[in-house]
């Protein structure tokens, strides 16, 4: 495995980013539920994924993953195989969701001409260059994130005999549904902001 | 709103002692070794050793012990309520029953299983804060670069991973101070961000996270072009100006750990687990 300057900074800042809101706790929203908080820590860990590919989502999900583990926000996150083995494949999760869901949607486009970034919406275009085709993948691929790392965390946390079924089955929706729409919206904002500022427009 | 004054995680304090003048690899196998053995702990005395060996190593480093346990503060009250919902969630048939309310039992395994994970975050928090306190930010590379190179062998890029955890450490406190900006420059327009429902907290989220990644991708930019300016190569062909050398301290300090690792086996091995 290689790995370039670029993906090295950006994983390295999304990771600090992952900490911060972690040892600030302005990445979790208090909820009153056994699990105490909804938690949007891992949305860096799914732009990791989206902006850079699947290498620099597997290691951001390893640095969120690491400090839950060594500064653990609940306590069932002082077991590695709650806090760290998840969050492996958030990143990775994002990455596929956002590169197939890109790909079917330019397969399925149908030519349009001259097509600015707002009419390809208006038309319900799904053109390359259209909002669809640009928001879709965004927002499924920050959706799907956040559902995996809901999933395998409360998975493993039930499988480790930390919580009962049901206790993780009614976080899975008292936390995971609003979870994954805060999630899905801001990938979207993000990855739109971010893009504006990167050097390359094909974030493939 | 001071957001800097409570992370200690990535600080680094400079000091005289002997904990300072260690080998960054012993403090980091040490540090890995306590880790580990506290994951296998499951009883008071095994946890009353632990911490008073703990409890040792800050007094010997010199650090003040509340600056050490500072970090802990805004993770307080959550930890209490987790006690609390561990104490009637974790359910047992044979625990006996110390309080009983409507569906909720507060059984002495609830009791137990709360004890044992708070034990565990208090004290992963501890160790973990106490190394970055007491290892420089460069030793603490400088010692997982050396500890992870024969990893380079089965093709993983083990320098350039410790790399970006560098980024990551050092990035905290930057991108905390520029939070801070963001957060004060929101409040001077009259958002009021501890008020409100799940929504309404959720909502003001917004205009502080875009303006925070938007600002840490600018600085990333420029990091990647100073990287890419210098010809960095992550770990190819790389050699150190100062190299690393143990010495009688860093002898002192495995025996040490050997007569603790021992005594804390022996204790996990033959006393009673809490649950």
């Amino acid at each position: 495995m290689n790995l370039s300057v670029r993906k090295i900074v950006i994983s390295g800042i999304l990771g600090a980013i992952t900490i911060l809101l972690g040892v600030t706790r302005l990445g979790f929203i208090p909820v009153p539920t056994p699990a105490g908080h909804a938690t949007i820590i891992h949305i860096p860990v799914i732009l990791g994924g989206i902006l850079e590919g699947p290498a620099v989502g597997l290691i951001t999900g390893a640095i969120f993953g690491l400090f839950s583990f060594l500064q653990p926000g609940a306590p069932f996150f002082a077991d590695p195989l709650v806090s760290i083995f998840p969050r492996l494949f958030i990143g990775v999760v994002s990455y596929l969701v956002y590169f197939l869901s890109k790909k079917a949607l330019n397969l399925n486009a149908r030519p349009v001409l001259n097509t600015g970034p707002g009419e390809g919406a208006a038309t319900g275009s799904t053109g390359p260059g259209s909002n669809i085709s640009r928001i879709l993948p965004c927002l499924l691929a920050g959706a799907f994130g956040s559902a995996t790392n809901t999933v395998l965390v409360l998975s493993m946390a039930t499988w480790r005999g930390y919580l009962p079924s049901e206790v993780s089955i009614s976080i899975g929706f008292l936390h995971g549904v609003p979870e994954l729409i805060v999630a899905a919206i801001l990938t979207v904002i993000l990855v739109q902001g971010i893009q504006r500022i990167r050097p390359s427009e094909d974030i493939t | 709103m001071e957001l800097t004054k409570n992370i200690t995680l990535g600080v680094y304090l400079p000091g005289k002692s002997f904990i300072h003048n260690l080998d960054p690899r012993t403090k980091i196998i040490a540090a890995t070794i306590i880790i580990v053995l506290l994951l296998f702990s499951r009883s008071y005395p095994a946890f009353a050793l632990s911490a008073l060996f703990i409890a040792a190593l800050i007094i010997f480093s010199g650090l003040p012990a509340g600056y050490v346990m500072r970090g802990l503060k805004p993770m307080l009250p959550v930890l209490a309520i987790m006690w609390v919902f561990q104490l009637f969630l974790f359910k047992d048939p044979d625990a006996a029953v110390y309080f009983q309310w409507w569906i909720f039992e507060a059984t002495e395994a609830g009791l137990q299983m709360g004890n044992l994970i708070i034990l565990r975050v208090l004290f992963l928090f501890t160790i973990t804060t106490f190394l970055t306190l007491t290892t420089s930010v460069v030793s603490l590379t400088d010692g997982l670069e050396s500890m992870l190179k024969p990893l380079q062998a089965i093709g993983l890029p083990s320098q350039e991973l410790v790399m970006t955890l560098v980024i990551a450490l050092r990035f905290v406190l930057i991108l905390a101070e520029e939070l801070e900006k963001i957060i004060k420059a929101q409040m001077a327009r009259g958002v009021a961000f501890d008020r409100g429902n799940f929504i309404q907290k959720t909502r003001k989220i917004f205009p502080v996270f875009l303006p925070l990644f938007i600002g840490a991708f600018k600085r990333a930019e420029e990091l990647i072009v100073a990287m890419d300016a210098r010809s960095y190569t992550g770990g190819k062909g790389r050699t150190k100006m100062k190299t690393l050398h143990m010495g009688r301290v860093d002898l002192g300090a495995a025996a040490l750990m050997i007569i603790y690792s021992g005594l804390l086996i022996y204790i996990i091995t033959t006393t009673e687990p809490m649950i």
